[in-house]
């Protein structure tokens, strides 16, 4: 099947460098400390952080620095056929995984000793993407929350179909069977958090693909960090400063 | 690409934006200090303010950045908190803490008063049921974190200690000495370890005026607050 035409279109018209359409919400659900909905073309997400609060679990306590707890579950709504099992079942919690580890690692957990800090992200829409949108509407509860972050986590997908890499991968592209790259970075200090790949890849096209993909979550982040701006801006100002 | 507000020289930052070098500035809430690049960097969404540095050594300007979202407050060792007390048992009382300094807490945190840390003198003999009752409201210091149930708190100072409590016939008592209250309906006295409260000594009651004594238990922690109302029938002499 072709992928990219040969005028260089993909199946939804963009060209191969070229995201999907992003935007994002701070605050869409007001009973939790931080929350943010995330769009990512057709993919929508929403995610809800409650924290710093006490360790529910004592056994879990950590002396020294917070616990932060994620679980990620699909609406049973949001993928073509009405899915059976939203969470529990092994994606579920592979993808629960890894945004808590990739959170954990922005997050200053020192600062908050003995608490918990859980991270709920709920796929409203999938359609490629998830784990992506995922973290990055998690950053967005996160700052949303005011929890302090080392900077923020943005994650992007890139794979590579008819020898071209393509940047940020809808469902049809990425159940097409070719490498699925996956980065989340800390954008403005440059390191990597996330690293995840399907299928294979030589060395040296792996290293583009892996290159383009940091170019698509730096792209995110100035959006990110305009969002946030704004969402401060428009607080002060309902506040009368 | 960033929009930044210039207003009165203050601006809106974003966690991971650099603030400064660690040699020009010090980092205060806020802010972070990343170590192999000595480069400090905002933790938090919100307007950074820098406050110029007192005359000391150190001649940084600290900056600080300040979110919007006011999470509860949690206590930290040092800072007082207002708590009511739980239990009471031979050598501990537990209490909820309910407020940390001004702000109140989200959730409650559990803190226990050990029979060492009541008062600051004679810690062996103290008794603990003459010190605290549960339902009784103390002012306390947060040692430490404590262990892993709960924080430890101390009231071994003048300032610390029961500041409101209920008599057993159900009224507010009132304080008439560091280890007394009073109860204005029966007259009965209770032993407490009763917190030094500074506005006692401005009221001025014209029933019973009491001059302040002092010259009793040896650190001079007794104090008698001047004019305060108390049964007809008793002077406070010690």
């Amino acid at each position: 099947m072709e992928y990219v035409s040969p005028e260089g279109l993909r199946l939804d018209g963009r060209r191969p460098m070229e995201m999907r359409q992003i935007r994002a919400e701070i605050g869409a659900v007001s009973n939790a400390d931080g929350s943010a909905v995330f769009e990512m073309g057709n993919t929508k997400v929403i995610a809800a952080v409650y924290g710093p609060r006490e360790v529910q679990n004592r056994s879990q306590q950590i002396n020294d620095q917070a616990l932060v707890r994620c679980e990620y579950s699909m609406a049973n709504f949001s993928t073509g056929d009405r899915m059976r099992k939203p969470k529990g079942d092994r994606r579920s919690t592979e993808i629960s995984l890894v945004i808590r580890q990739t959170m954990e690692a922005c997050i200053l957990t020192h600062l908050m000793p003995r608490s918990q800090i859980d991270i709920f992200v709920q796929v409203l829409q999938a359609d490629g993407g998830t784990r992506s949108a995922c973290i990055n509407a998690a950053t967005l509860a996160l700052a949303d929350a005011g929890i302090p972050m080392r900077d923020i986590v943005t994650s992007c997908s890139a794979g590579f179909l008819n020898s071209t890499p393509l940047l940020d991968l809808n469902y049809v592209e990425d159940s097409a069977g070719g490498p699925d790259v996956t980065v989340g970075i800390l954008t403005k200090l440059d390191k990597v958090t996330l690293l995840q790949m399907d299928s294979k890849l030589p060395m040296d096209i792996f290293e583009n693909v892996m290159q383009l993909a940091i170019e698509g979550c730096k792209a995110i982040a100035n959006y990110i960090r305009e969002v946030m701006l704004e969402n401060t801006k428009e607080l002060e100002y309902r506040r009368g400063i | 690409m960033v929009m930044e507000l210039e207003e009165e020289g203050e601006k809106l930052v974003t966690p991971g934006e650099v603030l400064g070098k660690s040699s020009s500035l010090i980092a205060g809430k806020g802010t972070y200090l990343a170590p192999h690049n000595h480069i400090i960097y905002a933790s938090l969404t919100g307007r950074l303010t820098t406050i110029t540095p007192p005359d000391s050594k150190d001649q940084r300007p600290t900056v600080e950045v300040t979110g919007h979202k006011a999470y509860g407050a949690v206590p930290e060792p040092g800072s007082v908190v207002i708590a009511r007390v739980t239990k009471v048992m031979a050598r501990m009382a537990s209490a909820d803490i309910m407020c940390v300094g001004a702000k109140s807490v989200r959730e409650k945190f559990t803190g226990i008063i050990r029979q060492q840390d009541v008062r600051a003198t004679e810690i062996d003999k103290v008794d603990m049921h003459f010190s605290f009752r549960p339902g009784d409201i103390v002012r306390a210091l947060v040692l430490s974190l404590g262990d892993a149930r709960a924080y430890y708190l101390s009231t071994a100072k003048n300032e610390l200690g029961v500041v409101s409590a209920e008599s057993i016939a159900g009224a507010i008592m009132i304080p008439i000495s560091w280890t007394e209250m009073q109860c204005p309906l029966t007259g009965q006295t209770e032993q407490r370890k009763v917190a030094k409260v500074e506005w006692l000594a401005e009221f001025n009651f014209s029933v019973i005026v009491l001059p302040i004594v002092s010259d009793v238990v040896a650190d001079a922690l007794v104090w008698i607050p001047h004019g305060t109302c108390i049964s007809c029938s008793k002077t406070m002499l010690y």
